[in-house]
């Protein structure tokens, strides 16, 4: 019986979520060599949805791997690279698609959390996709101008709803992760 | 099984943390839990213990680490200077690609012992020596004994000297 209810749950979550992530690659900076310390990898390893953290030295990226089913929270990601004394230059994070219909400058909720598409045209999402997160302090400063300027919503700044985005249906308060693709 | 890896690395720490304060007992090449082999530059095995008996440099480095790199350059005057002396370096590497490693050794003109020991941070020389930053380093006296870390250019030189018994 219980497997029956898992089963129809895991497919209601599959059908609502329209996107599963999967993985991340996160490239980290500092005043000293961020490769040459253990501390990020290690900051990664212990955040409770990470199954596996691999280093690229060529790439100079920390290849994140999620558990399965994960309710991956970026911003955790963010924080233990920033606890480790070193703060993110990158993080791309790639997952599944099926179906997802994408706006310019529109907010949609994907894997329970909200995403606002910058400067991409409209089109639907299939299959593995990787999106760039670029609110501040997930890239360089010069990046963070760069991409904030593409967009007149004043959500971008916060990383949360605020007034501008309520009118989505959502609190001023919620999260909104501001991405590129 | 990540729960009784992070038992073991505390187990590990906590022993490695009582023998590196120094009211405690001096960490030794001789002890199990320090010794390893990596594999030299000729495919050789270097094992850590048989250096026994030798003032020597235990260094982890990578081709990637450019402070590595800076280091080296000093490390190539102290060893020239001191090699007929009774000093040894062992450098072990945390690179990936042995063909990166190779290169590094060749362009900073390194002579010393090379080893090779895959798997980056989680090989295993590093784990046993706690090793979460690179460079790091442990000058070993002639008894096996660790007496001094992560030393740097000058401070190292003078040690060196001081355990080889040179004015």
């Amino acid at each position: 019986m219980k497997k029956i209810i898992a089963v129809v749950v895991m497919a209601f979550v599959t059908v609502a979520l329209q996107a599963q992530f999967s993985k991340a690659t996160l490239q980290a900076s500092g005043l000293t060599c961020a490769m040459c310390s253990k501390a990020v990898k290690v900051a990664l390893e212990n955040v409770p949805f990470v199954q596996e953290v691999k280093v690229n030295i060529k790439s100079q990226e920390y290849t994140i791997m999620f558990k399965e089913n994960n309710n991956a929270d970026f911003d955790a990601l963010k924080k233990a690279v920033e606890d480790a004394g070193f703060s993110v230059a990158s993080l791309k994070v790639t997952g599944n698609f099926s179906g997802v219909n994408v706006q310019k400058d529109k907010h949609l909720q994907l894997d329970g959390k909200n995403f606002h598409f910058i400067s991409s045209s409209d089109k639907v999402l299939n299959g593995e996709q990787t999106i760039r997160i670029v609110d501040k302090d997930f890239l360089s400063a010069k990046d963070y101008k760069k991409y904030s300027a593409a967009t007149k919503m004043e959500c971008i700044k916060t990383g949360k709803a605020g007034d501008c985005c309520v009118k989505d249906g959502m609190h001023s308060e919620e999260r909104v992760y501001h991405v590129i693709i | 099984m990540k729960n009784l890896r992070i038992l073991i690395l505390s187990l590990v720490f906590a022993f490695s943390a009582i023998a590196v304060n120094a009211q405690g007992p001096i960490p030794n090449i001789e002890d199990y839990r320090l010794d390893f082999t990596v594999v030299g530059m000729k495919g050789d095995s270097i094992k850590l213990s048989s250096l026994k008996g030798k003032v020597f440099l235990l260094d982890f480095w990578a081709s990637w680490c450019a402070p590595c790199r800076y280091a080296n350059k000093y490390l190539v005057k102290f060893y020239n200077k001191y090699k007929d002396k009774g000093f040894e370096i062992l450098s072990v590497s945390l690179d990936d690609e042995k063909n990166a490693w190779k290169k590094a050794v060749a362009k900073d003109k390194i002579t010393w012992m090379q080893g090779f020991d895959k798997g980056g941070w989680d090989s295993f020389a590093a784990m046993k020596w706690q090793v979460d930053a690179l460079p790091s380093s442990f000058l070993i006296n002639k008894n096996g004994d660790v007496v001094g870390i992560n030393l740097e250019k000058d401070d190292l030189e003078k040690k060196i000297k001081e355990l080889l018994e040179l004015k």
